[in-house]
């Protein structure tokens, strides 16, 4: 498929991402009161989040290709390994998107 | 169009809108880069312009957007690109559900555009000011929140149509697929707070990196499945202990 080239396949895209804003944003305000969240679900939905950015994240930085990645070669490893410290440190997201960015381009050019 | 907005919001005394933008003013830095590169990497990957204007209008959700970038780059089937922005937003539903104490009173069109202004900052904002007030649903409360969320909202909007009218000038090998990554890792970093979600980090990442050549994305959806599980039984296994 011809992914965001295609008009028909994008236009379907965004109406459906649109659908998933107002779909969990509004969720629980849309729902008569007493519908409640069950405790044993609240679980799951804080650890879908982190799961499934990890698994968006993960390849594009750690693979080439569809294969494992992990080389002194990957420039975007250890840009990424670099930002990811400054902002542990610092919690400042423009601070490491600089750094980041800085080590990727500096390896680019020298490495 | 005065009328149309008397009826999408509620009315709200105009100081506490004031305290609001107030309190959201200091994040508009972060929220503008934030902006800035989503909306390069969404003409970096190939969006028209029509369609990244109203991506960043219609689905207002930086991480859902970001997230699903490359699946839409990709042509990835639209069940997973779908699947991959629910569970990105699932964070939206449990928010939901912790302030919807305040704003139940409202007709239903407030409450719908109250919920879609609802984003991580604005709900950590208002939260924290008003946890102990005893009366839900006041003016006041509301001033404060379409303050902050406004802000937020315009802030982000004006920083994405600048990424989108300039992204087509960076060349691809500047990487800002990487700075669009690096967006990401920001908001998964303060949610490694505890053990079960490093657990489900380290599973879900390795898993999402050997089953890369799945097709249609499918490897991703197992690699989220897998790490959930681990997460959501060590914490459940640590609240038994």
């Amino acid at each position: 498929m011809n992914g965001v080239h295609d008009w028909l396949y994008m236009t379907l895209a965004i109406a459906g991402l649109t659908v998933v804003t107002f779909a969990t944003r509004s969720s629980f305000f849309m729902l008569p009161q007493s519908v409640q969240l069950p405790a044993s679900w609240e679980r799951a939905l804080k650890y879908a989040p982190v799961c499934a950015l990890t698994a968006i994240v993960a390849p594009t930085v750690f693979t080439r290709e569809h294969q494992p990645f992990i080389s002194w070669d990957n420039h975007q490893m250890w840009a990424l390994l670099a930002a990811s410290a400054v902002f542990a440190k610092w919690r400042n997201m423009t601070a490491m998107i600089c750094v980041g960015m800085v080590v990727f381009t500096a390896l680019r050019w020298w490495a | 169009m005065k009328r149309a907005r008397a009826h999408l919001f509620a009315y709200c005394p105009r100081a506490e809108f004031e305290a609001g933008v107030r309190s959201m003013a200091p994040f508009t830095v972060a929220i503008g880069v934030w902006g800035l590169v989503t909306g390069v990497a969404m003409v970096n990957a190939g969006m028209t312009m029509p369609g990244a204007l109203a991506v960043t209008l219609f689905v207002y959700a930086g991480s859902a957007q970001l997230a699903t970038l490359p699946l839409l780059a990709a042509g990835t089937p639209l069940p997973v690109v779908f699947a991959t922005a629910l569970l990105v937003n699932l964070r939206f539903v449990i928010f939901s559900a912790a302030s919807r104490s305040y704003f139940m009173k409202l007709p239903w069109q407030q409450r719908l555009v109250a919920g879609y202004l609802n984003g991580d900052l604005g709900f950590a904002l208002f939260s924290r000011r008003f946890a102990d007030d005893p009366e839900r649903g006041t003016p006041e409360q509301y001033g404060y929140f379409y303050g902050g969320a406004v802000t937020n909202w315009a802030a982000w909007q004006v920083s994405s149509y600048l990424g989108i009218l300039v992204g087509g000038m960076f060349p691809s090998e500047w990487g800002f697929e990487l700075a669009a990554s690096l967006a990401l890792v920001a908001v998964l970093i303060p949610m490694a707070n505890k053990f079960p979600a490093v657990a489900g980090i380290v599973v879900t990442g390795v898993l999402s990196v050997v089953t890369a050549d799945m097709p249609m994305k499918l490897g991703l959806l197992v690699s989220v499945l897998a790490g959930g599980a681990v997460a959501v039984s060590i914490d459940v296994w640590r609240s038994r202990a």
